[in-house]
């Protein structure tokens, strides 16, 4: 609900959200080759290639025959097609079975499907649940390991 | 099978969304964003009442309701409408300027019997040619 923050219609039905994501969303088809920058406030689905950098406000999605070269920097993103560079969510990321990735990813919520090929590094900057988890677990099992040696 | 898919897909950049680069392929394209680079398209584009252009333009045909500042070549039609403004000059093998449309440049015809015609009408029977095959 407030994660959107200004958006009534999205809460209010989701016909409304429809009608204006349609409005608002840019489609760049198989056809179509892009070599530079895109920017701005949208959602975006490419089909197509591109060459260069998203950064974005919104949804993208990066569908099957879509090639992509570079950075892609959004709200939210969706993958089924074929990235080389970074993927940079702000809010969840999802590979899709088709997902072909090699690079780096970024991003506090992500899923898998299987299918999905990914060749790099994740690194999920979620500041609030990671530390206090990790370092019981890593203070517990030092000790053990360091028992065993001493029985010999 | 690359004509014929031209005509069927067209992409489309929204309002608040901007390109900076070159935009190439056998694409119709409908811009209401901002484009600034160059656009080498061989199918047509349409900038509506908001996309704004700063880029040289290439395509098949070309409509203008919004703002484009560039060199434009039409290797069939340019067309700019009553809310269009063109800045720059235009190539084209065939113009249609409305009432109230703005256009500073030069214009350049393309002669139909030089370069429209292996340009325009031979597409035109190579795809009724593909849509005449008959179902076997």
């Amino acid at each position: 609900m407030a994660l959107f923050g200004k958006k009534k219609k999205e809460t209010k039905s989701e016909r409304n959200q429809t009608a204006l994501s349609q409005n608002e969303t840019s489609y760049f088809g198989k056809n179509l080759t892009i070599k530079g920058s895109v920017s701005g406030n949208g959602n975006i689905i490419i089909l197509g290639n591109l060459d260069g950098k998203f950064n974005l406000r919104g949804r993208v999605k990066i569908a099957q025959p879509a090639k992509i070269k570079g950075e892609v920097r959004a709200d939210i993103i969706s993958v089924n097609g074929t990235v080389q560079g970074s993927l940079v969510a702000k809010e969840r990321l999802h590979l899709d079975q088709t997902a072909r990735i090699e690079g780096q990813i970024a991003t506090p919520k992500l899923s898998i499907s299987e299918g999905a090929s990914f060749d790099g590094e994740i690194t999920m900057n979620d500041p609030s649940s990671r530390p206090a988890g990790a370092q019981a677990k890593d203070s517990a099992t030092a000790p053990q390991n360091t028992t065993a040696p001493a029985k010999e | 099978m690359q004509k014929d898919k031209s005509a069927d897909s067209t992409s489309l950049l929204s309002k608040n969304v901007r390109i900076e680069g070159e935009i190439l392929g056998p694409e119709n394209l409908h811009v209401e964003g901002h484009i600034k680079g160059a656009v080498v398209l061989s199918g047509d584009i349409f900038v509506g009442n908001t996309g704004i252009v700063e880029a040289d333009i290439e395509a098949k045909n070309i409509i203008i309701q919004g703002e484009v500042t560039g060199n434009v070549k039409a290797h069939r039609q340019l067309e700019i409408h009553p809310t269009g403004k063109l800045v720059g000059d235009c190539t084209a093998a065939s113009i249609d300027i409305k009432e109230g449309a703005v256009f500073e440049g030069r214009s350049n015809m393309i002669r139909s019997s030089a370069a429209a015609a292996p340009g325009s009408s031979p597409k035109d029977l190579h795809a009724s040619q593909h849509q005449k095959k008959p179902p076997s």
